[in-house]
């Protein structure tokens, strides 16, 4: 919540360059600390429908929401990173389950990246690890009775 | 066939003494010299709770290796021993040298890009600054 007044200025400035981004984003996944952060904030952009769902009910964010260019919507919503992203990992241990663990719920379900922000690419190699480490009994498939 | 790499984890039972677990790993490093194949790691990782049960038992003794082979025999082989033996109730291999490769692949072209364009982070910088406070605010 502190950081509401933050998220809304990077995801000003990276905006404008959305539009020539896309294309190297797109041949090459990994780009470099800077070519990535667009890209994340460009991703959410085209899930709209989140934001606008959820910035609904909870309209937490309605005072940043003010300054944004030309009658968009209103509410916004904190910007989630892919922390694989930031972290710029290329392949996701099933073995360390330590770091397996926040994407799984309680009951051992896999978090949907809607929650986490994980992107398409690091949710997929997650979602192997974390079926890798259910077949060695390192996480659960579901809470025993 | 180019040489793969492998993953192999088996879980025995927590009651084995470690005389038979070193029996067991003796006898995997055996057939792999017999298929041509090596055992370059391996690790006991020591009795870890399951997540779930496994033959009844909650706690296992693991046992984690990494295989390098040119035959897929080697893996049937060792596959087969595993499940022959008593003291083990669980065992999985995977097959990790493409992604691997991958993992490279990519921290290669990190690399390459990094080099390649100092000038396209000039306007970069004011983002990834910002957007990893949050991150690490989160973490």
């Amino acid at each position: 919540m502190p950081d509401q007044p933050a998220p809304p200025a990077p995801q000003e400035t990276p905006s404008p360059t959305t539009s020539p981004a896309p294309s190297p984003a797109r041949h090459e996944g990994h780009s470099g600390g800077g070519g990535g952060a667009p890209r994340r904030s460009e991703g959410h952009g085209g899930g709209g429908g989140g934001p606008r769902r959820e910035g609904g009910p909870g309209g937490p964010g309605g005072g940043p929401g003010g300054p944004r260019r030309g009658g968009k919507r209103q509410y916004f919503r904190k910007k989630k990173v892919c922390r694989f992203c930031v972290d710029h990992v290329d392949f996701i241990d099933y073995k360390r389950v330590d770091q397996l663990q926040p994407f799984v719920q309680e009951r051992g379900k896999i978090l949907p990246r809607r929650m986490t922000g994980t992107c398409s690419r690091h949710q997929r190699w997650l979602g192997e690890a974390i079926k890798r480490a259910r077949n060695i009994a390192l996480l659960p498939f579901s809470t025993e009775l | 066939m180019d040489e793969r790499i492998y993953d192999l984890i088996f879980i025995c039972r927590p009651a084995t003494p470690e005389e038979e677990i070193t029996k067991i790993v003796n006898t995997l490093e055996h057939s792999a010299g017999e298929h041509g194949g090596k055992i370059e790691k391996t690790e006991k990782w020591g009795t870890r709770r399951l997540a779930y049960r496994v033959a009844k038992h909650r706690e296992g003794f693991f046992v984690y290796m990494v295989v390098k082979s040119t035959q897929g025999d080697l893996i049937k082989e060792m596959e087969r021993r595993l499940k022959v033996s008593d003291a083990v109730i669980k065992y999985q291999t995977i097959r990790l040298d493409e992604e691997l490769k991958r993992q490279q692949k990519l921290g290669k072209h990190r690399e390459r890009r990094a080099s390649r364009r100092p000038r396209k982070q000039a306007p970069a910088p004011p983002a990834p600054p910002q957007q990893q406070v949050p991150a690490a605010a989160a973490e």
